[in-house]
């Protein structure tokens, strides 16, 4: 098959995943935003004011983020309880190919989700388009990341029941846990570094300087907080997440 | 030309509680273009053998070709060629059969013309046409079935992997799936079924292979395996005689109440007129491939057992 051919097939995929689904599933429209609205709606509560637009943006990356726990569980589900993942990848379509367009699949289904979030955000600060497509960028480097991450987890699992509680322990920590719906600052500054081991707190000081929220320091290495570093870094983890996509996922049983 | 070979492959499982041999040194070939039909008891190693050949799986030791291509070293090149219905597979919820078709042929390469076209003649000799814009979580199990079936039977690829395709499907079904089976069959593609209706293996396969314990014990045609058991009559009795007293003349067993024996013809004249004296009604047939079956698998699992007693 020509790239053309697998590039029209990824399309497919994302099609009647995605698209597809969420056109005869609307319930899945309200479920994927539900949470981060809650969670933005308790800091609303609870907050100074001047939390909100964190809690936004924080919306939007736990959209995308959640992109990973979708694709983990659907890989495994479509590969364990339907068998359909071998019905594709025993054809000329790549196994890369079906990733990619369960993926795709995935970011469809949050695409309402993120619109809502980045015209919230608008409503509440000022956003010009250059931040808005910077947005979309740093969304993007994250949905990779976690959908390569989730599918790869995915591949390991015999069981539907043993992957569920991985996925709310994985993507939790990667998106309730760091600053992503709160800054830095709250961190104490002793500390501040440690959530730099986190991928998503990259994505997350990357979208609040887009969005031109006030980006904290890291006294103990200055260098974290610098633009370079925070755009090499959510870059380079994108490329490690997926190539470990690549290369380590389980495609034949052993 | 051989579509499928396979030498000395062999599969062990290794977990928490031990080993399972699920295949052991299986040499097997099916000549290109053959319904080849795979048959076994449940456990018996038949879909350990399609996932290496799909390249699903990795085998322990041994190799498999498919048409000349290794399927460990080169699984790119062989799933090309290949599509398969999984054992207890199911189609996605959301979508209709001819979506299901559509979709699946357009992500193997077809154009939507040709793919529309295609979906809805393979609708059609499923019978899928009055379900065809229903989606699949509201059809019965039955017609879950059959659109998974329709969906990579659609493909016409050069090799066919069918792993227990009629599961649960009504006898009508089943007869509209194998004559959409003989149809790829009759266009050129190999196809590999394994199926535990005997019945359905009897109708489709040109050639059959019967798998135990990892082990194949035949590979022939259905009429060369019922002579192979040397068993060539049944006859049924409605009572008057005990299996023991019938044992020496072949292989006995009970059925819905009655006693069965397998008998050479020989034997039948004698058995018929002791059945006369004792007024007792009998069915007299030939020895059918499930009777083959069991013949030939309760044998080797009688040889087995006999072997393990102390």
């Amino acid at each position: 098959m020509s790239w053309k051919t697998q590039a029209n097939a990824i399309w497919r995929i994302c099609y009647f995943y995605g698209f597809l689904a969420l056109r005869r599933a609307p319930l899945l429209f309200i479920a994927i935003f539900l949470t981060p609205l809650s969670f933005l709606f308790f800091l609303y509560v609870v907050a100074p004011h001047s939390a909100l637009p964190f809690g936004v943006v924080g919306g939007i990356l736990f959209s995308a983020l959640f992109t990973g726990n979708g694709m983990m569980n659907d890989c495994a589900y479509l590969r364990l309880e339907r068998q359909l993942q071998q019905v594709f990848i025993t054809s000329p379509l790549r196994p890369m190919s079906w990733v990619l367009g369960m993926a795709l699949g995935e970011l469809a289904w949050t695409i309402p989700a993120l619109a809502l979030f980045i015209f919230v955000l608008s409503l509440i600060v000022s956003l010009s388009p250059i931040a808005v497509l910077g947005l979309i960028g740093v969304v993007l480097l994250t949905w990779l990341l976690a959908t390569s991450l989730g599918f790869l987890i995915s591949t390991f699992f015999r069981q539907l029941r043993e992957i569920w509680p991985i996925g709310t322990v994985v993507f939790t920590s990667l998106s309730v846990l760091p600053p992503i719906f709160y800054s830095l600052a709250a961190v104490p500054e002793r500390v501040r570094w440690a959530a730099f081991l986190a991928p998503s707190t990259f994505a997350s000081q990357l979208a609040d300087r887009v969005a031109g929220l006030p980006v904290t320091a890291v006294p103990a290495i200055p260098a974290l907080s610098s633009v370079p570093f925070e755009v090499i870094g959510m870059v380079a983890l994108t490329i490690l997440f997926t190539l470990m996509a690549m290369r380590l996922a389980r495609w034949r049983e052993p | 030309m051989e579509a499928l070979v396979s030498r000395a492959l062999s599969k062990t499982y290794r977990g928490s509680r031990g080993t399972v041999r699920a295949l052991d040194a299986v040499d097997m070939s099916i000549a290109k273009g053959r319904l080849f039909a795979f048959l076994g008891r449940n456990g018996a190693g038949k879909t350990t053998f399609i996932k290496i050949a799909t390249a699903l799986l990795l085998p322990t030791s041994g190799t498999v070709e498919l048409f000349g291509v290794d399927v460990v070293d080169h699984a790119r090149e062989v799933r090309e060629q290949i599509a398969i219905v999984p054992q207890e597979g199911k189609p996605f919820y959301h979508l209709t059969p001819r979506e299901h078709i559509v979709e699946y042929l357009r992500v193997r390469g077809a154009t939507g013309e040709s793919a529309k076209n295609r979906a809805q003649e393979v609708l059609q000799g499923m019978g899928l046409v009055q379900y065809q814009d229903i989606p699949a979580m509201v059809l019965s199990g039955g017609l879950q079935q059959r659109t998974l079936v329709a969906m990579v039977l659609a493909t016409e690829a050069p090799f066919l992997f069918l792993d227990e395709p009629t599961l649960g499907m009504d006898p009508f079904a089943r007869r509209q799936v194998w004559e959409v089976i003989r149809r790829a069959a009759r266009k050129g593609s190999t196809v590999l079924l394994t199926t535990h209706y005997l019945d359905e293996a009897e109708q489709l396969s040109e050639e059959l292979s019967v798998i135990e314990g990892g082990h194949v014990l035949y590979q022939g045609t259905a009429e060369a395996l019922k002579s192979k058991v040397h068993l060539e009559i049944r006859l049924q009795f409605e009572g008057g005689f005990t299996t023991q007293e019938l044992a020496s003349y072949g292989q006995v067993f009970t059925e819905h109440g009655r006693v069965t024996l397998l008998t050479t013809r020989g034997r039948v004249p004698e058995l018929t007129q002791r059945a006369l004296e004792r007024k007792t009604a009998i069915n007299v047939g030939p020895v059918t491939l499930e009777e083959a079956f069991l013949t030939l698998v309760g044998r080797t699992i009688e040889d087995e057992d006999a072997e393990a007693a102390p």
